[in-house]
């Protein structure tokens, strides 16, 4: 059986059926492009208009405003999307706890979603800090958020955390500082915290901007 | 792409009614001219840029599917 999405039903003056879909889409926190509309004579009320304004399906409705936040954020990513022609599902949740706060996760999921990731993560990296930008600023106050395309991020961290602790083990074998190739900071960051408690090693970023760099120092033996 | 630059600029500027943007092709080249409020101007463009540049960006994105190239400029 299909899923039973929120539908709301309202009659309202011809000339005034989109305001009231953009009043609905703002209730719901859905953008425009993630809900369906039909509309339809009013027999009560000449004049009027029935609109029928229906969630698309995949489209999470704002439930109260027990998590204002993240209704917000999955509809600024999803007002982006639209604009830039990119047709996905959005799977909004909260992370887990890093330094007392929880951010919020946005994974997008579709297909051929490579271009969004774009070379070394950077256009997913500019994706995300828009978001940012426009959520906090709707907010009021910062509001941490991370976009994902598919868990890429999130398999990218665990294969960095991998690759720590073999480079680890070498630098400690061999007792000789190994290096990684230069990485974007919250990488390297993810880097210095898989090995903060490593025994036998110490961590260090060098090098400038976008050529910095994560090295394994092994403590003498 | 004009209607992301639009949705992005309005959203981050406190006077949303002053910002506006203008399409110039040339062949596959797409100028597009972003428009803001004098005192919105730091907003759109961010310490060291890092606003205009992630906009930058995204615009590109978009014009790479079209196999076209787009220059975003924030004109004063």
């Amino acid at each position: 059986m299909a899923e039973q999405q929120p539908t709301v039903e309202l009659s309202v003056a011809a000339d005034e059926v989109e305001a009231a879909v953009a009043r609905t889409c703002a209730e719901w926190r859905l953008a425009r492009a993630e809900v369906r509309v039909e509309t339809r004579p009013d027999e009560g009320a000449p004049g009027q208009v029935r609109v029928r304004v229906m969630a698309a399906r995949g489209a999470i409705v704002a439930a109260g405003d027990d998590d204002e936040d993240l209704a917000r954020a999955r509809q600024v990513l999803a007002e982006l999307l639209a604009r830039m022609g990119v047709a996905a599902e959005i799977h909004a949740s909260r992370g887990e706890p890093d330094g007392g706060i929880t951010p919020i996760v946005l994974d997008i999921q579709g297909l051929d979603l490579g271009e969004l990731i774009g070379h070394k993560g950077e256009t997913l990296a500019a994706l995300q800090y828009i978001a940012r930008l426009i959520v906090s600023k709707q907010a009021g106050r910062s509001v941490d958020l991370i976009v994902d395309v598919q868990g890429h991020k999130k398999r990218r961290e665990e294969q960095l955390g991998r690759l720590a602790h073999r480079l680890a083990e070498q630098a400690v074998e061999r007792q000789r500082v190994m290096s990684f190739e230069p990485m974007p900071a919250n990488e390297r960051r993810i880097i210095h915290l898989a090995l903060r408690d490593y025994p036998g090693v110490q961590t260090e970023s060098v090098g400038e901007g976008t050529h910095r760099k994560v090295t394994i120092i092994p403590h003498p033996r | 792409m004009k209607e992301l630059v639009e949705y992005m600029a309005k959203a981050l500027v406190d006077d949303a009614e002053q910002v506006s943007v203008t399409e110039v092709v040339t062949g596959p080249d797409i100028i597009l001219e972003l428009r803001v409020g004098a005192g919105d101007m730091g907003r759109v463009i961010g310490r060291q840029g890092r606003v205009v540049n992630a906009m930058r960006i995204l615009v590109q994105m978009c014009a790479a599917r079209e196999a076209r190239r787009a220059q975003l400029e924030i004109v004063e």
